[in-house]
């Protein structure tokens, strides 16, 4: 199961804790009716502690992502790797057709007309890296290729009509 | 209850919002063809294909912003001094806009995407006059929303004793000193009047800085654009317009749920300072647009992601939660407006939820363009705002209307618009989580058989509106004769 089904997963078991909230509380007008002030004191209460448990929850989740940004340090950046050029045009990515497994490759993702993406999709067809391809500008993606097989590198960002038809296929180890 | 009486700004409000209305149910089509196409059921080569979506993307964020912008308007008048004039010349700018818009993508086949990423718009297939048209078009549509913002925000102003008093500052900060003073103390529906003035400006004066540039580079093609600088400018002003129609339309909730639920809702100290919040953040956390940008400053990344996040606590602590306290055991009728209304909450928070996990920079790797993304923001749009507005449309009916609709078109209503709406958009989350990159004319499997399936649920959907027009239709001829006054809302001194 590739990453983003993992985050399908999740995102359906927090919309349908959030819909069955809404649905209890739908509910809730066919009990019998209480007056506003009634519900007022015990409602900001429960609100005090949504409002808590939000933020501490939100910062810690801010906190652990953290580690596993997707950009270079500048301890990574010295670290032996094999750097290899990615341009981008429209519609064709130049870049070499054949990529060693295991070992470090740092990507240097620019473009010579408009804005493109390099997205990375490994045998099974998941979306594992991606990286900005712009004018003017070199974006370096750090990637270690841990499997081998056939591998495809497709555009991410509309840049024309052709945008869907932008791929590149290559190929990672010995295969 | 007796609220207003005034003609002058329900024909505004209907103006705008019937324009919206209708352009977004234009625009519904539009998007069914664009899917049905990548079903492979419909037709349309990659430059028919693109233009559509520009066209789609382009006119559905104007008919969302004159929706919210009518709402807001009509509830603001009520309560402070706002122009009819000033409100008809922003509406002319808005509509010549996106003729120009219509005319650039439908007849000159301009496909640059209504986020036109500099420097696409002049690296297309396209006639180089459709370039133009569209930039001056969108200029166009920007100089009608910033005259809409300036009025409000002055309004706001003027109403409330300037800024600090429009922010309820002394009513947070030094209460006796304000209850001492006798000012009068901002209605919820006033925070969004506020924020949508000046977050809107500030929006639409980068629109206006990249629309300039854009349409001098236009003219001449020795102008050298930064593409990072128009992507921060694109980003900044496209996700604060997007943002604002949703913030907009939160003061209809504000005003529409206690009528619905018969009960009253205040400003409080929670509500004022959510709001000071949701201006602060809606303006930075655009910078999730840019992730994949490794050349962005790396803070600007930290605060995007840490901002994305927060932008969640006043939604859903101030603004949700006090909905739904409203309707707690309030024996609330299920009419169709109160049924739209609380649907369209529950697509706030089901969108947010999916735009939080986008937020995540280790998650947007696997996520960033792909159907994902149009995933979270179908589900605020059509799922969050365009139910708030048609649930507004339905309680003004319903206020109005001596006629009530039946038990079995409720239902009718509201199994083919959210069942539809549900397949509809889990289409796009499910190929967003299998990789399918979004802006394909044609995908790679499995998204063409997602499309099908969404194209199905989108097709209910539609009809689910449509019927939901019937209805509305038929509430509008039940009007008692020489009956002028609207009965929705709170009560306002004459």
């Amino acid at each position: 199961m590739g990453v983003a089904v993992k985050l399908l997963v999740m995102f359906l078991v927090l919309a349908s804790a959030a819909i069955a909230i809404f649905l209890v509380v739908a509910y809730s007008t066919h009990l019998p009716v209480r007056e506003q002030h009634d519900i007022q004191q015990r409602g900001y209460a429960i609100r005090g502690r949504w409002f808590l448990s939000l933020v501490l929850f939100l910062i810690a989740s801010f906190a652990a992502s953290i580690p596993f940004y997707p950009y270079m340090s500048a301890t990574a950046a010295l670290a032996p790797a094999r750097k290899v050029p990615v341009i981008a045009e429209q519609y064709a990515f130049i870049m070499p057709s054949r990529l060693p497994v295991g070992k470090a490759i740092i990507f240097e993702v620019t473009s010579r007309d408009v804005n493109h993406d390099f997205g990375i999709y490994n045998p099974q067809g998941n979306l594992i890296a991606q990286v900005q391809a712009m004018p003017d500008y070199t974006n370096y993606l750090r990637l270690i290729f841990h499997e081998p097989g056939q591998y495809t590198a497709r555009c991410l960002e509309y840049c024309g009509i052709g945008h869907a038809i932008m791929a590149k296929t290559f190929t990672v180890g010995d295969k | 209850m007796v609220l207003t009486s005034d003609n002058t700004s329900r024909r505004v409000m209907t103006l705008y919002m019937g324009t919206g209305l209708a352009l977004t149910a234009l625009m519904m089509f539009a998007g069914l063809m664009l899917r049905a196409s990548q079903a492979g059921w419909m037709p349309m080569s990659p430059g028919q294909f693109y233009a559509v979506l520009t066209l789609h993307g382009a006119v559905v964020i104007v008919a969302l912003m004159l929706c919210g912008m009518g709402g807001l308007w009509f509830l603001m008048r009520r309560l402070t001094s706002l122009s009819a004039g000033t409100a008809l010349i922003a509406y002319a700018c808005i509509a010549a806009g996106a003729a120009a818009v219509i005319a650039a993508t439908l007849f000159g086949g301009f496909a640059g995407l209504y986020t036109f990423l500099a420097p696409l718009p002049f690296h297309g297939s396209w006639p180089y006059w459709s370039t133009g048209a569209f930039l001056i078009g969108m200029t166009l549509i920007t100089i009608g929303w910033m005259a809409w913002c300036m009025q409000m925000l002055g309004a706001v102003l003027r109403a409330y004793g300037g800024a600090l008093g429009a922010l309820a500052w002394d009513f947070v900060w030094h209460r006796k000193v304000f209850d001492a003073s006798g000012r009068p103390l901002p209605p919820p529906e006033a925070f969004p009047a506020l924020m949508a003035g000046f977050d809107g400006m500030l929006a639409g004066m980068s629109a206006m800085l990249l629309g300039v540039a854009l349409i001098v580079r236009w003219i001449d093609a020795r102008v050298l654009i930064n593409p990072l600088w128009a992507k921060n400018l694109t980003y900044f002003f496209a996700h604060t317009y997007a943002n604002l129609i949703i913030y907009m339309l939160a003061a209809l909730i504000y005003v529409g749920m206690p009528y619905a639920t018969g009960r009253k809702y205040h400003t409080s100290t929670a509500l004022v300072v959510g709001w000071w919040c949701s201006m602060l953040l809606t303006l930075t956390n655009y910078f999730h647009h840019l992730y994949m940008d490794f050349v962005q400053p790396g803070p600007f990344q930290y605060l995007g992601e840490l901002s994305s996040y927060l932008s969640a606590v006043p939604v859903t602590v101030v603004t949700i939660f006090s909905a739904l306290m409203l309707v707690w055991r309030s024996g609330m009728k299920w009419t169709l407006g109160a049924i739209f209304m609380y649907a369209g909450l529950i697509g706030w928070v089901v969108g947010g939820i999916g735009a939080e996990i986008d937020a995540t920079v280790p998650f947007n790797t696997h996520l960033h363009n792909t159907l994902w993304v149009p995933a979270h923001f179908h589900t605020y749009l059509v799922g969050g705002c365009v139910l708030f507005a048609v649930g507004w449309v339905f309680l003004c009916l319903e206020s109005r209307s001596i006629r009530r609709t039946g038990t079995l078109m409720r239902w009718a209503v509201g199994l083919l618009t959210f069942g539809g709406m549900v397949v509809f958009l889990m289409g796009f989350y499910c190929a967003g989580a299998y990789g399918v990159p979004r802006r394909y004319a044609i995908e790679s499997p499995p998204g063409p058989e997602l499309a099908k399936i969404a194209s199905i649920g989108a097709t209910v959907m539609i009809i689910g509106f449509a019927l939901a027009f019937a209805e509305g239709v038929r509430l509008r001829f039940g009007y008692p004769d020489g009956e002028a006054t609207m009965r929705i809302g709170q009560e306002v001194e004459a």
